[in-house]
């Protein structure tokens, strides 16, 4: 095969070639000619960072299931290989048996976060599929999307034909069996798109139209004619235990940012944090039995060899039976020596026994997130957590030989105060304090307490979707701050970059002009923008000026509470309502409970028996 | 107890290093549910070595793992068993087992042969007609990567066989801990004597490892 020589030639002059090699264990190929349907899984970023996503490897296993269908994977070649692939006219090309991206039915981006989204048009560029939808013909493939970006899928209108709005799993196969009808019985594209339309959490943009009030707000939003419908509502699976999930998982041969078994335990967050929006759109928690959950950790522990297995969801420490768990898991897999992580450790679960048990395999470094430096801003943001709470689990941390920490928190919240960033530093210096109480030959030697500040970006479907953005130069101004009060021995500041912070906030809630701007950019020569060194802003200022949009608009503008939202068309389960509700809560720094102590009334609960928390007490 | 197995690292692989080929033997050695015997300590690992790593962008037909076992097994087992939990590009096609005493394929190694494909048009014939010269002379400098940086050796006596078939070198070459020839020092030999400056793009496959047996003569490494 022709280009098959051309790929291994080139791959002699590329940094990381095993990034496009493929041949990983449990990726083995189907027969191309014995699938009718091909799907080309796009993941719009690097290899190590796509071979580290759950949902992939989720969807990945799925397609391959069913005999008529075939999955291969796609990821975003570095620069290098970019050029290379452009010199000797090279297609992008899937990792497992080459074929380019052209030659799938199915093209289907999973869409993680806004900033890989000049990816996109790259990608299909180089695979040769037209990066616009209406530019494509009758031999092109269908590009679809899905992922929590999707819920706001204005921006990719012009890009993507169908989004897959919600959880993937079921409607996954629907959608493509309705494009294997379009190959099997000659459906046109424009049949196939309607067909694709009637599905339950498939949104086809190409069905609607939008139009603006002068000041640049949504007028209407409209569906061509009565068979569309005018609000497309999320999918959800009611219960995980009989979806499917993975039994084998693609493991790479090079590391990858998360390289181990991911076992969700749950899907969705009870707490309703105000900024979360996987919170909301992941709504409500599902858990996997602990049945379920050992099943598969063994036969996934036997199908892929990895050495360590971490339990993932929003909120681990959630998990109704999780020290039950963490000790069935330890005693089935102790002979393999398997060790178990959680990754995102909530601060006020209770976790102290279970800490001690994963201490015996697991020592890495423990992360807490109070987000924001005082309680007045904690109880605005709906975050839970006090300082005492923090600081006890601190110093079990320290007690139990654990010596680094990392303190997640975020500047530009709403209301936020110069003394709310003040009470960064004072929490780290507490934390740093926890540590030398300890006498210390009981403490472990080396104190590291990083301070990572992010910068807050509305997103759609929070209760801060109305809210602005600070300006890159008031986020810069406070980074400047925070920088000179924690300068505290033995703590490290790490900050985000603020450019892209902005660009973030103006996808997360742009509409369908928004398209442009990305297509100017991405023809100035913007691509991975998530990584720091290939980041332009410039020229995305540029794509912005030339589309006669200023990305203010999107980023710092306050909306009011009756504008029609870009999103508003797409139907979370969670309310308008209860986000308003909530937004005005917050200004009150009024905290909303728990769902598990009680239904707060987000709007699911009218949905026929999805939120297991919905019929007990409360609203 | 331990097995000496003989795998290869197929060409589409050829790319990953040698670190990340340990590991995927590691899990699929965890994979294969055979009675493999774990390093003590806090991050325990199979006992598993490896004759000699072979380098990025090399593939090897017959390269060589030795893995430490806790319990008992069969050669065909092991072969069986350990085939059915590695990709397709990393399949074994013999094993032995071996006393423990028996010692480190590592330590018996002395050399490998290598077929080494030239492409582009005309490079290969260019250095396939300085094999002659470069046989006949009696010193051939190359410059050597040592923890310090670059030394200069001499590889005459290193180069056990050399010959060529189409466009494809083929050659014996020492390597033993101490000193080796590698390929690539080879090619810049053959380059420098054929007068070329060009890199060309080069296949390396290193087919066979060898130590020394009795007689002094070379001999497949995994039969000692
Ligand atoms: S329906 Fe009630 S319990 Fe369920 S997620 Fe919404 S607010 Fe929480």
């Amino acid at each position: 095969m022709e280009l098959n020589e051309k790929i291994e030639g080139v791959l002699e002059f590329v940094q990381k070639a095993p990034r496009y090699t493929g041949g990983e264990m449990n990726t083995a190929v189907k027969a191309w000619d014995q699938c009718p349907l091909h799907f080309g899984f796009c993941f719009p970023d690097t290899y190590e960072i796509g071979m580290s996503h759950l949902g992939l490897k989720i969807l990945y296993g799925l397609i391959n299931r069913e005999e008529w269908s075939l999955c291969e994977r796609f990821f975003m070649p570095w620069v290098d290989m970019m050029e290379q692939m452009e010199r000797e006219n090279i297609p992008l090309f899937s990792m497992e048996s080459r074929h380019p991206l052209r030659d799938f039915e199915v093209v289907g981006f999973t869409l993680q976060y806004e900033m890989s989204y000049s990816n996109i048009p790259a990608m299909l560029k180089m695979g040769g599929v037209p990066v616009l939808s209406r530019d494509r013909g009758e031999e092109d493939p269908i590009v679809v999307a899905g992922g929590p970006c999707a819920f706001n899928p204005e921006p990719l209108a012009d890009i993507i034909e169908a989004f897959m709005i919600g959880d993937g799993e079921d409607v996954m196969t629907e959608l493509n069996r309705v494009i294997l009808r379009r190959k099997q019985e000659g459906l046109t594209r424009e049949e196939c798109l309607r067909e694709l339309s009637r599905l339950e959490g498939v949104y086809v943009p190409s069905l609607y139209t939008v139009e603006y009030h002068e000041d640049g707000t949504i007028a209407a939003v409209t569906p061509k004619d009565a068979e569309v419908p005018p609000v497309v509502r999320k999918r959800v699976v009611p219960d995980l235990n009989d979806t499917y999930y993975p039994e084998e998982i693609p493991v790479p041969y090079t590391e990858v940012v998360f390289d181990r078994i991911m076992l969700e335990i749950m899907r969705g967050c009870t707490r309703g944090c105000r900024f979360c929006q996987a919170g909301i759109l992941y709504r409500p928690v599902r858990e996997r039995s602990m049945e379920t959950l050992i099943s598969l950790a063994e036969k996934l522990v036997s199908a892929t060899g990895y050495e360590e297995i971490s339990l993932s969801s929003l909120s681990s420490g959630d998990y109704s039976c999780l020290p039950e768990l963490i000790r069935e898991l330890m005693k089935r897999l102790k002979d393999k020596r398997v060790s178990i992580s959680l990754p995102s450790l909530r601060i006020d679960s209770v976790l102290k026994e279970s800490l001690e048990e994963t201490q015996q395999v697991k020592k890495s470094s423990l992360t807490f997130a109070p987000e924001a430096g005082t309680q007045r801003l904690r109880d605005v943001i709906n975050k839970g957590v006090t300082e005492e709470d923090l600081l006890e689990k601190v110093r079990d941390a320290f007690e139990g030989g654990w010596s680094s920490v990392k303190l997640y928190f975020m500047d530009g919240l709403p209301t936020e105060t110069r003394e709310d960033l003040d009470g960064i530093a004072d929490l780290a210096r507490k934390v740093v304090n926890e540590y030398f109480r300890l006498p210390k030959e009981k403490r472990m030697k080396g104190l590291r307490v990083t301070v990572s500040a992010s910068t807050f970006v509305p997103k759609p479907f929070t209760p801060f979707q109305w809210e602005a953005q600070d300006t890159i130069p008031q986020v810069q101004e406070k980074q400047e701050y925070l920088k000179q009060i924690l300068s505290i021995k033995g703590v490290k500041f790490n900050w985000h970059e603020p450019h892209l912070s902005f660009l973030e906030a103006c996808f997360a809630r742009g509409d369908r002009r928004m398209g442009k701007v990305l297509l100017t950019a991405w023809q100035k020569g913007c691509i991975l923008d998530g990584w720091n060194d290939q980041f332009h802003f410039d020229r995305w200022m540029d794509a912005f000026r030339e589309n006669g949009l200023d990305p203010a608009f999107y980023a710092n503008r306050k909306r009011e509470k009756d504008e029609i939202l870009p999103w508003d068309h797409i139907d979370s389960g969670v309310s308008k309502e209860f986000l308003w509700r909530e937004k005005e809560k917050s200004e009150k720094a009024l905290t909303t409970k728990d769902c598990r102590l009680g239904c707060n009334g987000c709007g699911l609960q009218t949905w026929k028996g999805v939120c297991g928390f919905a019929n007990r007490s409360g609203v | 107890m331990r097995i000496v197995a003989v795998f290869e690292k197929g060409e589409r692989i050829r790319h990953i290093g040698h670190l990340d080929i340990q590991r995927a033997v590691q899990r699929g050695l965890r994979r294969s549910d055979l009675p493999v015997a774990y390093s003590a300590g806090f991050n325990p690992h199979i006992l598993v070595s490896f004759a000699s790593a072979l380098s990025t962008g090399a593939s090897g037909k017959r390269e060589i793992m030795d893995v430490g076992m806790a319990g008992e097994v069969t050669a065909q087992e092991f072969i069986e068993r350990m085939n059915r939990a590695m990709p397709p590009e990393m399949q074994i096609s013999e094993a032995r087992l071996v006393e423990d005493r028996h010692p480190a394929m590592m330590a018996l190694l002395t050399a490998a042969s290598y077929d080494l494909t030239v492409y582009g048009d005309g490079t290969a014939e260019t250095l396939i007609r300085a094999i002659p010269g470069l046989l006949a002379r009696d010193i051939v400098p190359a410059m050597r990567k040592t923890k310090t940086g670059l030394k200069e050796c001499d590889i005459r006596p290193l180069i056990y066989q050399l010959k060529a078939e189409g466009n494809t070198i083929r050659a014996v070459l020492a390597l033993t801990e101490r000193e080796a020839c590698k390929p690539n020092m080879l090619i810049a030999a053959l380059k420098e004597e054929a007068g070329i400056t060009d890199d060309p793009r080069i296949l390396t496959v290193r087919t066979q490892l060898y130590g020394t047996g009795a007689d002094g003569k070379l001999q497949p490494l995994e039969t000692l």
